[in-house]
């Protein structure tokens, strides 16, 4: 834990907690703006903001911003606290903490950023099957999670996979605990390349097709470039044969009597 | 001659139509005619396919698959292996134009 830290944590502890009565009567002056009231407020329960905060630990995100964040809600349920409605600060503050924070940690945890719905979804779905197979003994299918949720098999499938964890393709790979030059990318093996077998397999064919238009009697080779129109010679002019009807157009065209 | 009732091919005809300076059966009767070669279109129409049928049973060898004459006949006729042969024949001439550029020091 880093010395700003235990500064902050030894700061949070010098402010006394407040009594129902003082959380009221403090309730009262900051509905009328006074901004003190409202500074001690927050003091007061700052504890309970890092303890929220602390359960959200090693969720992909610092501590000293899952505080920063938790503070952030506990301002906000600062300025919503009805004491009308005869509730304890902290019962309602911790609703606006968490929320706050888990937030942060969906927007924040990942490469991938996932809209607060997906991630809620992601929770639902893991909180289901736990649920499911503690009850049927084996693990929901997709469809069945998919279901229960009430959302279609695609977007679970999708969810699912950018939730995953990610990688750099640019990481350097370690070999026996020792850090190589190579990278991730590197070594990964590209499923769509043709491989060596692929290769001997169409120069075999090829080289058999080579022997085979070797093997064609002049008079098949010539046809078949013609119809492929694959010509000797391109300035052999008598690899470009015209009909009478077209030598005449042509003469006509060009005005040779 | 019109095609025997019903029959469809699966993979279309192989026409000349998407080959640049290609001949019909016509044409080329033609040229090999004021060649010597003397042929109408029918002719040259199977002189070409059956160049096709030797070189489609050097490939049914090669991968020494079911090499009846049916196999080889359709294989032959299949406008895919037609192209394919095409290509190949194309890669051939460009390689030779290479190597003779290569030798004039072009």
């Amino acid at each position: 834990m880093s010395d700003m830290l235990q500064h902050f944590f030894k700061e949070v502890g010098k402010s006394p907690l407040l009594t129902r009565e003082e959380e009221v009567e403090l309730s009262k002056r900051i509905e009328k703006g006074d901004a003190k009231a409202r500074d001690r407020m927050i003091r007061s329960n700052l504890r309970l903001a890092i303890s929220i905060a602390k359960k959200y630990q090693n969720k992909g995100c610092s501590l000293e911003d899952l505080i920063q964040e938790s503070s952030i809600g506990l301002m906000k349920a600062v300025e919503r606290f009805d004491w009308r409605k005869g509730f304890k600060f902290s019962t309602y503050a911790c609703w606006w903490i968490r929320q706050s924070v888990r937030r942060h940690i969906a927007s924040h945890s990942s490469s991938i950023k996932l809209p607060t719905y997906a991630k809620n979804m992601l929770w639902k779905s893991r909180q289901m099957s736990l649920e499911y197979e503690k009850e049927f003994g084996v693990k929901p299918t997709k469809k069945e999670v998919a279901d229960l949720l009430g959302v279609s098999v695609s977007t679970i499938d999708s969810i699912f996979a950018c939730s995953g964890p990610t990688d750099s393709l640019d990481r350097n790979l370690s070999y026996r605990s020792r850090q190589t030059s190579r990278t991730l990318a590197e070594v990964l093996v590209d499923e769509n390349a043709s491989g060596v077998d692929d290769k001997l397999d169409s120069a075999t064919l090829l080289s058999s097709i080579r022997d085979a238009l070797d093997s064609l009697s002049d008079r098949e080779q010539k046809i078949v470039r013609m119809r492929f129109g694959i010509s000797e010679d391109d300035n052999n002019i008598k690899n470009y044969p015209l009909k009478k009807s077209e030598f005449d157009k042509i003469k006509s065209a060009s005005g040779v009597s | 001659m019109t095609m025997p009732k019903g029959f469809k091919s699966e993979h279309g005809y192989a026409t000349v139509t998407s080959v640049e300076g290609a001949l019909d059966y016509r044409r080329i009767a033609e040229k090999m005619t004021s060649e010597g070669y003397k042929m109408n279109h029918s002719t040259a129409r199977n002189i070409f396919l059956s160049a096709m049928r030797k070189l489609a049973s050097h490939v049914v060898d090669t991968y020494r698959i079911d090499s009846s004459s049916e196999i080889v006949d359709r294989t032959a006729k299949d406008p895919r292996f037609q192209e394919g042969i095409f290509e190949i024949m194309d890669e051939i001439e460009a390689d030779k134009k290479t190597s003779t550029q290569g030798e004039c020091g072009i």
